[in-house]
């Protein structure tokens, strides 16, 4: 609520308005139990794509040094938002190697965060919506 | 009549309203015809799917000016003008401190009439003679509006989410009245009395373009009535997505907690 994020500083104001203030909350929840002051990159392999509401979600596995294997849970904004930024049910799929830009989760930045890009495989790049904002860092 | 032939009527008598309203322009004078003629007015014309004309779920650009704020303080009276103060800034207080309270949208319990007006997800317009459905995405919620029925009295009013809505048209504006609001139903945090009613004057404003004028009347919570209007912009070729909370990672009932699931 208190960030600002050079040029999209309303954006993170206007979320905790609609959310807290404006009225009955339409949308889900805060995402103030994610870092937005550090964003940071994260790449891996989708295990899955859970394509729901409230949220939808991708689960990645974060090859760790020594070879070990993370599972990291993305949190996105909810199908019909995505569907209205270009996204689709079907465009990610498990075995796709995607490269992400995320806001970690404050109290657990390994285990998981809050989506702000994806690269796709082919290279296209993708937004999580207004209610989450725009992406400070990219690939 | 079967239900499907009454459901039948209804659409064909909604399909008719558009050649009766022309009819009767093709009546009125030159210079009427021209300034009715650019955008439908009365039965039909609220038909449709709409959206802000600020949509919030759309990733904004550096530089773009931030919406209108639409909805202003409630004026409520003491002793729930403090209450309600306070129970802000304890929220502002834990989100700042990253611990964000339990709200009903996080339970993924609906917002209700009137907060469901506002556009934050788009909204679904159906019309017949008889009755009105609009439609948020947002969790589905759905509010249904009898036209030309008498209002029935608080006391028979079971409280809902969406109230108990009446409507009919007058001069091109539709005017609305609900009550029976449940109590946990509350517009920008706001209590309300049972009594508490919403009259709105819903109408077209442009070729693309319509707004929702909402008056909150409860004597017992509010100083005097209060009005907002909600704006809305008509959206072409979207077809309203659905929203069942099947997924809701991101609240642990057994702590009441916000808390992001990541056992998957």
């Amino acid at each position: 609520m208190s960030t600002r994020i050079p040029g999209v500083g309303h954006v993170v104001l206007l979320s905790a308005a609609l959310m807290g203030l404006a009225g009955p909350a339409l949308a889900h929840h805060s995402f103030s139990m994610f870092d937005n002051e550090h964003q940071t990159k994260i790449e891996g392999t989708v295990t899955k794509f859970e394509w729901t509401n409230p949220h939808v979600y991708i689960q990645l596995a974060v090859a760790e040094q020594g070879g070990a294997v993370r599972n990291y849970t993305v949190e996105c904004a909810n199908p019909g938002i995505l569907n209205r930024v270009g996204w689709k049910f079907n465009v990610v799929k498990p075995g796709d190697k995607v490269k992400l830009v995320v806001a970690p989760l404050r109290d657990n930045p390994a285990g998981g965060g809050l989506l702000h890009e994806m690269v796709l495989p082919d290279g296209r790049v993708l937004n999580n919506g207004g209610f989450a904002g725009a992406a400070t860092i990219h690939y | 009549m079967t239900r499907i032939s009454r459901s039948l009527a209804a659409a064909l008598a909604c399909a008719a309203l558009p050649a009766l309203a022309f009819a009767a322009e093709k009546a009125a004078p030159k210079a009427a015809k021209a300034a009715k003629a650019a955008y439908p007015t009365g039965p039909g014309s609220l038909a449709g799917m709409w959206q802000s004309p600020y949509p919030p779920d759309q990733l904004r650009q550096p530089g773009d000016k931030p919406p209108p704020v639409e909805v202003g303080p409630p004026p409520l009276k003491e002793p729930w003008k403090g209450e309600l103060a306070a129970q802000r800034k304890a929220a502002a207080d834990a989100l700042a401190a990253g611990k964000p309270q339990v709200n009903n949208g996080v339970r993924c319990i609906p917002g209700g009439f009137p907060g469901m007006m506002g556009p934050v997800f788009p909204l679904e317009v159906l019309e017949t003679p008889q009755q009105i459905n609009i439609t948020n995405e947002a969790y589905n919620q759905t509010r249904r509006i009898y036209m030309n029925e008498k209002q029935v009295a608080i006391d028979d009013a079971e409280p809902v989410f969406f109230g108990h809505s009446v409507g009919h048209w007058q001069n091109g504006v539709l005017l609305v009245n609900t009550i029976g609001m449940k109590e946990q139903v509350r517009m920008s945090g706001a209590p309300h009395s049972p009594n508490m009613r919403v009259d709105e004057r819903m109408r077209r404003t442009g070729p693309d373009t319509m707004e929702d004028q909402i008056t909150i009347t409860d004597p017992e919570y509010l100083t005097g009535p209060w009005t907002f209007t909600y704006h809305y912009q008509k959206m072409t070729g979207y077809k309203l997505g659905e929203f069942i909370c099947e997924n809701n990672r991101d609240y642990d009932p057994k702590t009441d907690s916000q808390k992001l699931d990541l056992s998957h």
